[in-house]
């Protein structure tokens, strides 16, 4: 479709704001209690003690039918979108079959712990004291997946998670739902789709099982829907009962009902399995067609949608993740990874920005919520106004949206899956991961792995410890890096005995006949999505400590092999001991050059890992069928994983944390955002087809006005036309600079503009920063 | 025959204060004038030298170890600037990085490697390279032959200066200049003198050259209380631009942060004691010379 952009029809961005009754529903939304939502828990259980179906498939949607039959529901005051996907207001779901289980562990702490204390009704405490925990104690995923003296190994290994850790034993999640096809099919047009595939006389047992599940959690959903309807009549709210009439049965007639839709299928597959990187896909897009026919009919009231939109924000917000503290510190920040993406290109490779598009970023722009996760595709062939625009945005502060290069991430995919056809609809999964829109099950959260583990092996165990005394010693790089790659392979290979085995566990016991449904290709093979159903398969495998494998590589280059100065044992010795012995080596390691100066010597270190990590994570194969993906982000795992590791030859000290996905570590990148983004654009980003994260920070008085978008769109193209695949920039608040004030060994990078020109914050005096933050205060206040 | 270079102190990059775009900005080393409230105290000697931050030093003396030239005061500063050859032994030595080379002597190959690192920067915002200082116009062979590098990948570039250059050794240079930043600090010949120690006539001389010939410039006054923000100065300034039918100003405030600088080279500049320019006052004389039909520009 080719529809030329109409903005003049369009509001002003200035002349927007959300309505009061939209900020009455977001002021509501802040003062209810994040609550624990026993009842699934509760209901599973049940239905669970007394299940006699034969099938993984048929239990697990008879229990979700169980559920949605009587969860308890509200319908709030002046609620444009209905439903919950708790029976609280903001609830974090427990899927105690899954990795629920174990974060019951929190069970009498919830309520007292410090970060994001949960609220637990006493009357569903003591239930799944009494009945829950008690019956998936010997039951839960993790027990089932292997026999017991692997069991043990793996429980150990996890609840650490120093080497890895495993995310798809949390459950099934992080794929695209084919939202674009739902809302013009209805729940009538699934079922249809289903009924045709049953009357194929040459589909076997298994397969009929799998498409009558599929048909129950199809009508769970739709009871769940016919109770909020009843619900709403009993309120007396005709404007909801109408909502309801038409969605989720038949196709969506307006806008309106497709966001309903969205969320009822958005809600029910974060219920099934755990509510991660449910995504939504390129909802400007999908949404465009409803958009032009209510145009076209003198319907569209462009105030009423955005008012919807922010509803939906909203009810994104209301989910919130079930962690344990034990949890938390991995993945801090109470992520849910719902992605929405908006912009990039059409089949024929040309912007595809729309009005919805504009819309969207308005209401971004005035309406911040926790969720979703904002992503815009830009290309070289990104119109200017819409590129403006979103660097207007960004510069308004929220670190929103996340910024993702179409030149270099289709040409990615393209090579790693023959798909052509379908990579220009491309859209981003959970935090940072591009997909195929609702053709894929990319699983790309299927584990975060310790890079930087593997460079602390070889040193501590091949060079201080050889194993037998005919061990070959390392006395050249070529050397050093060929231990490394068979260290690799080793502790890939045991995360891929492990996680076969996660994903053997979840197809034999876990399916997921709701959610399968919402994927292409699933139907139509009768297969689950944890059996490989999807038209497309992959599994993500993000590195951590990338920058610090770089850095060691280079100094250990520097002083054992270059100048020989040390040997490699003196070297991983001083290691072993912290430096303790030895602070100057520690001092002098520090001053080395590092990663995200611009240096190409210890750039090519990190890009040699890169490629490294790529030959070996992408020669392995799921048991879906899919190829693994390479990523770099960390999500905060760089923080609990270096905490468990002894010192490294780059410097860091032990315990401290890695570098933050594939950014240089902290504080040290002294030559400023352009140098820094060079160094990271030298390395391939299209090996790393599952997603990197780099987050670049400004504080607001560096980016106000109107040369703020300009500096930060020209910041932007000149890291992705030298290749660089994704970019978050973060507008900072006077509370990143209280921190930068108290540690600022770990700012070292913060720019901060203080008079007429920028200067890095930890380079002032106590008394400017203090000045600063007062002015920066003043400046996001 | 010596190689060209130069001395520059510090090169930021990614500056987005001193002309369009993201630019790198290149300080040289050396300036021909002494202003009381210089804010870069260590740019004024030509020669490179090692600094000292007093407040990071734990007196391990691991530099005076590894002095070659005895050139270490055990009391008081911790360089003797005499007898240093600024060999950096010491810098290298520091394990707490309380030593700090200041100044680097650079061919026009070395600096512009560095610049033209963020050639996609420059072009994807418009922007280019500032040379500044110190005082960039000490160098005219070198910025010369940085100016051809840069024209030859279109570089847009720009100059700060305070004036005092030899309009004939600089009227073919300046005109492979894009922009020009032109500092006016006092008008009045005595004063200016005073403050700066150097009479003001080439200056002046030179901003009404600049004008005639049609190079872009930009004006900047940079007020300093006491020093440059009396009325006659203010008038001074508006009649002069006025006389060269200029209606832009760029204010400058000033800061207290060059006065850290002067500990850390043992400098022998006076501490003036001031605080910030005052913020309510800066509104008023950008009131004042609006009233006047000279726009200020924000910096």
């Amino acid at each position: 479709m080719n529809v030329e952009l109409q903005r003049e029809h369009l509001l002003d961005e200035s002349e927007w704001e959300p309505s009061a009754l939209v900020m009455k529903l977001a002021s509501d939304h802040t003062s209810a209690v994040p609550s624990l939502g026993a009842e699934r828990a509760i209901h599973y259980t049940e239905y669970y003690k007394r299940n006699t179906e034969t099938s993984a498939a048929m239990t697990k949607a008879g229990a979700l039918a169980w559920h949605l039959q009587q969860r308890t529901l509200n319908i709030h005051e002046d609620e444009l979108i209905v439903g919950s996907h708790t029976e609280h207001r903001i609830g974090a779901i427990c899927h105690v079959e899954l990795a629920g289980y174990a974060m019951l562990e929190d069970l009498f702490r919830f309520e007292k712990r410090k970060v994001n204390p949960l609220h637990v009704d006493p009357a569903a405490k003591r239930k799944l004291m009494r009945s829950v925990i008690p019956y998936w104690l010997t039951r839960n995923l993790a027990m089932k997946a292997f026999p017991l003296r692997e069991r043990m190994k793996y429980l150990a290994s996890q609840s650490k998670a120093k080497e890895f850790t495993i995310n798809e034993a949390g459950g099934i999640a992080h794929f695209l739902p084919d939202y674009g096809t739902i809302i013009t099919l209805g729940t009538e047009g699934l079922r249809a789709l289903i009924d045709t595939r049953l009357s194929d006389p040459g589909l076997s047992e298994s397969q009929r099982e799998q498409l009558a599940a599929n048909l129950i959690a199809l009508g769970a959903l739709e009871t769940f829907a016919d109770r909020y309807r009843d619900l709403a009549q009993e309120q007396g709210r005709a404007d909801v009962v109408e909502l309801l009439t038409n969605v989720p049965r038949q196709p969506a007639s307006s806008l309106h009902e497709a966001v309903q839709m969205i969320w009822f299928f958005q809600m029910v597959i974060q219920i099934e399995s755990i509510d991660q990187g449910i995504s939504l896909g390129r909802m400007d897009q999908y949404l465009y067609p409803l958009y032009l026919r209510e145009k076209a009919s003198g319907r569209f009231d462009e105030r009423h949608f955005k008012d919807v939109f922010c509803a939906f924000c909203l009810k994104l917000s209301e989910v919130i993740p079930l962690f344990s503290e034990r949890i938390t510190p991995m993945f801090s920040g109470l992520p849910n990874g719902q992605a929405l993406t908006i912009g990039g290109c059409d089949s024929d490779g040309n912007d595809a920005s729309n009005e919805l598009t504009f819309m969207l970023l308005d209401v971004l722009d005035k309406f911040k919520t926790r969720q979703p996760n904002w992503h815009a595709r830009l290309s070289s062939k990104s119109r200017v106004d819409y590129s403006q625009r979103v660097f207007e945005v960004i510069a308004g502060g929220g670190g929103s949206p996340a910024l993702y290069n179409d030149d270099v991430i289709i040409p990615s995919l393209a090579s790693r899956f023959d798909a052509k056809q379908h990579l220009w609809n491309y859209a981003t999964v959970g935090c940072v991961e591009p997909a195929l829109s609702g053709i894929s099950f990319s699983s790309t959260d299927a584990a975060i792995f310790n890079y930087a583990l593997v460079l602390e092996t070889v040193l501590l165990r091949d060079v201080l410890k050889p194993r037998s005394k005919n061990a070959k010693s390392i006395c050249t790089m070529d050397e050093l890096i060929g231990a490394i790659e068979s260290e690799l392979r080793c502790q890939v290979g045991r995360l891929k005995t492990w996680l076969d085995g996660i994903e053997r566990a979840n197809k034999d016991r876990h399916p997921v006949p709701f959610s399968s449904m919402t994927v292409k290709g699933c139907i139509e093979r009768a297969r689950d999505l944890t059996d490989g159903g999807a038209d497309y398969n992959a599994s993500g495998i993000q590195a951590v400590g990338l920058a610090d494998l770089g850095n060691s590589l280079a100094a250990i280059d520097t002083l054992v092999f270059d100048s020989k100065e040390m040997t490699l044992e003196t070297l991983a010795l001083a290691c072993k001991n912290n430096f303790a012995q030895e602070p100057s080596l520690k001092a002098r390691l520090t001053a080395m050059a590092k990663f995200g100066n611009d240096d190409a010597r210890v750039d090519n270190y990190t890009g040699q890992m890169v490629t490294l990590f790529d030959q070996v994570i992408s020669e392995k194969v799921n048991t879906r069928g899919g190829r693994w993906m390479p990523g770099v982000y960390s999500m905060t795992c760089h923080q609990t994983m270096g905490k468990q590791m002894s010192a490294l030859p780059s410097g860091r000290s032990k315990g401290e944390p890695l570098a933050d996905g594939i950014a240089p570590t902290d504080g040290s990148d002294c030559l400023g955002p352009t140098a820094a983004l060079n160094s990271v654009a030298r390395l391939d980003h299209s090996r790393l087809a599952n997603g990197i994260n780099l987050n670049l920070k400004f504080d607001a008085n560096t980016v106000k006005g109107t040369k703020g978008p300009l500096l930060l769109g020209g910041l932007t193209k000149g890291y992705f036309t030298q290749g660089g695949m994704q970019v978050q920039i973060n507008v900072l608040d006077p509370a990143v600079l209280m921190a930068a004030r108290m540690t600022p060994e770990k700012y070292r990078n913060l720019l901060v503009r203080v008079s007429g020109y920028s200067a890095y914050f930890v380079d002032l005096t106590p008394e400017m920063q203090d000045e600063i933050i007062a002015r920066t205060r003043q400046g996001a206040g | 025959m010596r190689q060209l270079s130069a001395p520059i102190f510090d090169i930021q990059r990614f500056s987005i204060h001193d002309g369009p775009g993201i630019r790198t900005l290149v300080f040289f080393k050396g300036c021909n004038l002494h202003c009381a409230w210089c804010q870069n105290p260590e740019s004024q000697d030509v020669e490179p030298l090692v600094a000292f931050y007093a407040d990071r030093c734990n007196g391990s003396f691991d530099c005076l170890k590894a002095c070659p030239q005895d050139a270490i005061n055990r009391d008081g500063f911790r360089i003797n600037h005499t007898k240093c050859d600024n060999c950096l032994a010491c810098v290298e030595a520091c394990s707490r990085s309380a030593l700090r080379p200041i100044g680097e002597h650079m061919s026009p190959e070395h600096l512009f490697a560095t610049l033209v690192a963020d050639l996609p920067y420059y072009r994807s915002s418009g922007g280019g390279v500032t040379f500044s200082g110190g005082e960039p116009t000490l160098y005219p062979k070198f910025i010369d032959q940085m100016l051809d590098l840069c024209n030859d990948e279109g570089i847009h570039t720009a100059m700060e200066t305070c004036g005092t250059y030899s309009p004939d050794r600089w009227a073919p240079i300046l005109k492979k200049l894009d922009l020009v930043y032109f500092d006016l600090k006092i008008i009045d010949r005595e004063q200016h003198k005073a403050a700066t120690g150097r009479d003001n006539s080439q200056i002046l001389a030179n901003a009404r050259l600049l004008v005639e010939t049609g190079i872009p410039v930009e004006f900047r006054l940079p007020l300093v209380e006491g020093y440059t923000d009396d009325r006659e100065n203010l008038q001074d300034t508006a009649d002069f631009l006025k006389a060269l039918n200029q209606n832009r100003l760029h204010l400058l405030s000033y800061h207290n942060m060059g006065e850290t600088k002067i500990d850390i080279i043992n400098g022998s500049q006076n501490k003036l004691g001031l605080k910030t320019y005052d913020a309510t006052r800066f509104a008023q004389i950008r009131e004042w010379f609006t009233e006047r039909n000279i726009e200020i520009c924000d910096e």
